[in-house]
């Protein structure tokens, strides 16, 4: 009986909350409000709310058009498997204090998880056989290479504050960021890392592909870059997975900086969702709203010497104890 | 039992010498008795398993009888702990496979018994290197090894390039076997014994400059073997040429007598790796390696040359993870070093095999071949995600204790540098991947040019080996546990507990025991294969009842035959002709090489600066080796 309610639990926790139903219906959310407050900043009135769902489900009925020079089993398993993995990142980000699912050093499992997600991009667009797709994956593999350093730095900064007790001196476990957030207060309040909570507000817009950062898409100078070639059913799922980024970088952010556990699994979602919602705001609506697209070669530029050195000051601060 | 590990050597050099008597006459038994060799080495190989890796025996053999006298050596002797066997298995299994593949792959070649004797002395010699119990009787294997090595580098002399690289190959490697000669030489001078055992015992009490500058020149001399920065040129130049069954020998075993030499002289003999100056000094020659070649490798243009900075840059992983001195460190090097050769040997099979079918490793003018090849393609993607460290395959589960090696370094010694080198590792694992996607889009995916409209897989008998390569990566990536617990800690023990060493050698009696460390994370990555597959499925169900109503998915037509490519545009820029509407002349940035050019805009000044280092001159190549042997001893003078 115990086996069979656990069972039970996991499969509610996997699939309903804080799995797969809330995952998608924050993201669906997350996506057409950015759209909405990024209308609203430009002095339009904007889609409705549920436009990204609209969106979806028209895609799912148009026709899938696969090109003659495309090889064609990688080309569409190339969408599935990314929107999978951008599932499977979503299990293990905590809401509050439980996620889905939880293992030592999950911190990496979603860095890699998030790579795997960029890599199916990249070999879906190479599948397609088009140059315009050959321009979009070299951009996608450059903005990659750029949001990681900052990423990695900015893991092992909160992973060392928060893992300061442990044995080892660092945690690669949201459990003991969770925990050591309730202990101590939200991380955010931590003087040293600020520095490192900007640099990630600035990694997510470029890790989701969100503009000013969207160079791989650039639907003006390469007819949407990665996606040329895509329509129907695997445009649908790259639609999805764009959508379901937005709330694992926003989601991550919040585990990282802002996990608030009141002891109420529906109110700590409530909470989760509000400040996923704040997070999509300041890192993707507003640089969108702003900025005017980057070019390739200031993307990298700007990650790796702005966004990683911000990182790189609160990682030293951190690790000089203060 | 005491006598497995000099039968297995035996087996490989008579095999070599019955080959070039039967195989003139016949290459079918000739091609016997090559695999008879390769089988029985690997049989007593892995006869040895249960004694040493369960029972934690050491096993040693005296040649002649010659056993030792009150406490001296004066015989040679072989000695077998959980570590010499450990690098035996790697390279009893590399050999098998690399053997069974050439069978087809050489299937063309003239001279072949030439090429099977040549191999088979390679591998006698390095796996006596990894046996052997002796410090002169290594720099004889290492001798055989890089001649030999030498020689299977310019085995197919009418490629070009092929001499020059054996040429500078055997220079600059020479460099590297003087300087283990000359490490021994001081080293019997002062010590009047050969014995690796009884140089273990007595080393660590004696601290003089000459033998601090005998571990100088014996780093370097490994390092070299190992083509450690600055010795990376060296495996570019001979890789490139060299036939594809031979760079998995270069890169997947010889590379690791390099590391198996460090390994034994840091912790086996002078037991000198706990001091911080030997942690830097090791450490920072696998940073520096894994960083500089990962970079070198997006300049590349011929496949194979690409294949081969990424191996050095990855045996700079394993190195990293040696020069922590931790026992995590140990195991996280000793498994990468294993998954090294798998993944690397895939790839370079794989580009054997496309070289095979193609008759080109240009990546500029490959392209497509996914419809022409597809389970080459799919055993590529395979080995180009180990390398690049993605799960579930082994590179990913050896990286993520690397990681965690060197942070559990940075957090007990509080030393920022560590932190330093987890970056730069994560970095290059980024990096390491793009380069992947780079030739999965020149080779694989893409348009196919119009020349490679015949081609076709290549045979099921070169395949079969690459297969169960891709099988170990994706086994290892699994389940790590079991290597971990049955291998590697065994393995981990014995590098870590030299008197074990020196004393079962010398007829006493302390046992070696299992050495014990404690994963930050225990990884289990069956968890999550399972949830990703859960979720794939879950996707695919809903797509395909959501299908129904919609419209059938058009299938490819047929090609057209066109030769609108070959008459327009030079072929070399048909890839990406549509992009310029056909015109030519425009400066193409998505050319192969050019694929990450937003990246390199910005550190042009960096990759002009390797690009003119890399002169291609061999007298450059031997400066640097003398350089860095030069700045390597006056660095153990001043604090080691």
């Amino acid at each position: 009986m115990q086996v069979f309610l656990d069972v039970l639990g996991l499969l509610f926790k996997v699939f309903f909350f804080p799995g797969l139903a809330f995952t998608l219906v924050v993201s669906f959310l997350l996506a057409g409000l950015d759209r909405k407050l990024v209308a609203r900043m430009q002095r339009r009135v904007g889609p409705p709310l549920l436009q990204p769902v609209y969106d979806y489900l028209k895609c799912l009925g148009k026709e899938t058009i696969i090109p003659r020079k495309a090889n064609r089993a990688m080309f569409l398993a190339a969408p599935l498997l990314g929107v999978a993995s951008v599932l499977v990142t979503a299990l293990f980000i905590p809401v509050g204090g439980a996620a889905a699912f939880s293992a030592n050093g999950d911190t990496v499992v979603v860095l890699y998880l998030l790579t795997l997600a960029s890599v199916t991009v990249i070999m879906g667009s190479a599948a397609s056989g088009s140059p315009f797709a050959g321009v979009g994956l070299s951009r996608e593999m450059v903005s990659m290479i750029s949001y990681e350093l900052p990423f990695v730095l900015v893991l092992l900064a909160v992973g060392r504050v928060a893992g300061a007790g442990t044995a080892l001196g660092v945690t690669f476990s949201f459990a003991d960021i969770a925990a050591y957030q309730a202990a101590n207060g939200v991380l955010l309040g931590h003087v040293a890392l600020l520095p490192a909570a900007l640099a990630m507000l600035l990694v997510i817009p470029c890790e989701v592909g969100q503009q000013p950062f969207d160079i791989d898409e650039a639907e003006t100078e390469i007819c949407e870059g990665v996606l040329a070639e895509y329509s129907g059913h695997p445009l649908a799922r790259y639609k999805l997975m764009h959508n379901v980024k937005m709330f694992v970088m926003s989601g991550l952010f919040c585990a990282l900086f802002l996990n608030i556990q009141t002891g109420f699994l529906l109110l700590d979602g409530v909470i989760f969702a509000v400040l996923c919602c704040v997070v999509t705001f300041l890192s993707m609506s507003v640089p969108h709203a702003v900025c005017a697209r980057f070019k390739v070669e200031q993307v990298f530029k700007f990650y790796w010497t702005i966004v990683a050195g911000l990182a790189a000051v609160s990682l030293a601060l951190v690790w000089l104890g203060l | 039992m005491s006598n497995f590990p000099i039968l297995a050597v035996m087996a490989l050099f008579m095999g070599a010498f019955i080959n070039s008597l039967t195989g003139r006459r016949s290459r079918r038994v000739g091609n016997i008795v090559v695999f008879i060799a390769m089988a029985i080495a690997l049989c007593l190989m892995l006869a040895l398993i249960p004694p040493v890796f369960i029972e934690g025996q050491v096993i040693t053999y005296w040649m002649g009888g010659w056993a030792p006298e009150a406490g001296w050596a004066y015989g040679i002797g072989l000695e077998v702990d959980a570590l010499s066997l450990f690098f035996g298995l790697i390279v009893t299994i590399a050999v098998m496979v690399s053997g069974v593949y050439s069978f087809t792959y050489m299937a063309k070649d003239d001279s072949q018994v030439n090429f099977y004797t040549l191999f088979l002395m390679l591998s006698g010699s390095v796996l006596g290197l990894v046996l052997s119990g002796d410090l002169f009787n290594i720099f004889v294997m290492v001798e055989i090894m890089t001649f030999s090595a030498v020689a299977l580098t310019a085995f197919r002399n009418d490629y070009e390039g092929a001499l020059e690289g054996a040429f500078k190959y055997l220079v600059v490697g020479s460099i590297g076997s003087m300087c283990i000669l000359v490490g021994t030489a001081l080293i019997y001078a002062n010590l009047h014994t050969l014995n690796m055992a009884q140089m273990a015992a007595m080393l660590p009490t004696q601290h003089n400059t000459v033998l601090v500058l005998a571990f100088g020149f014996l780093f370097v001399g490994f390092a070299t073997k190992a083509f450690l920065f600055p010795f990376q040129p060296l495996a570019a130049d001979a890789h490139a040429v060299a036939p594809a069954s031979i760079s998995l020998m270069i890169s997947g075993v010889l590379t690791k007598c390099g590391v198996y030499g460090i390994i034994r002289l840091c912790y086996g003999l002078f037991q000198n790796i706990d001091t911080a100056a030997v942690q830097y000094l090791v450490t920072g020659f696998g940073c520096v390696t894994m960083f500089v070649c990962v970079t070198m490798a997006f300049n590349q243009h011929n496949f194979k040359r690409l294949l081969a900075f990424h191996s050095i840059s990855q045996v700079g992983y394993v190195i990293t993870a040696v020069g922590l001195g931790s026992a995590l460190g140990v195991s996280a090097g000793l498994f990468h070093a294993v998954n090294h050769t798998l993944f690397k040997g895939l790839l370079f099979l794989v580009a054997g095999a496309v070289q095979h079918e193609t008759g080109s490793l240009d990546l500029d003018g490959l392209g497509g071949l996914s419809k022409k090849m597809p389970r080459t393609c799919l055993l590529f993607l395979v080995g180009a995600a180990s390398i690049s460290g993605l799960p579930p395959f082994n590179g990913f589960a050896s990286k993520w204790m690397i990681y965690q090696a060197c942070f559990a370094k940075a957090g007990e010694s509080g030393n920022f540098f560590y932190v330093l080198v987890c970056v730069v590792a994560l970095i290059t694992s980024v990096l390491t991947l793009a380069s992947f996607v780079k030739v999965a889009q020149s080779v694989f995916y893409g348009q196919l040019p119009a020349r490679y409209n015949d081609v076709h897989d290549c045979p099921a008998a070169m395949r079969a080996p690459i297969w169960v390569l891709a099988a170990l990566c994706a086994l290892l990536g699994v389940f790590p546990g079991f290597i971990t617990r049955f291998f590697l800690k065994p393995a981990t023990g014995a590098a870590l507990d030299a008197t074990a060493y020196a004393d079962q050698m010398l007829g006493g009696s302390h046992a070696a025991s299992a050495a014990d460390f404690q994963l930050l994370g225990n990884w289990s990555p069956l968890v999550w294969v399972v949830l990703l597959l859960v979720v794939c499925c879950a996707v695919t169900i809903v797509a395909v009842s959501a299908k129904k109503g919609m419209a059938p998915v058009l299938e490819p037509a047929p090609l057209a035959p066109t030769d609108r490519e070959d008459v327009c545009v030079a072929p070399e820029n048909a890839k990406y002709e549509p992009f310029f509407s056909g015109e030519e002349s425009e400066y193409s940035q998505v050319g192969g090489s050019d694929l990450f050019w937003g990246f390199k805009e910005n550190w042009r000044k960096y990759f002009s600066f390797w690009h003119r280092w890399h002169s291609g001159i061999v007298n450059d190549y031997a400066l640097y080796g003398v350089v860095a042997l030069a700045a390597v001893l006056l660095y153990c003078l001043l604090f080691v």
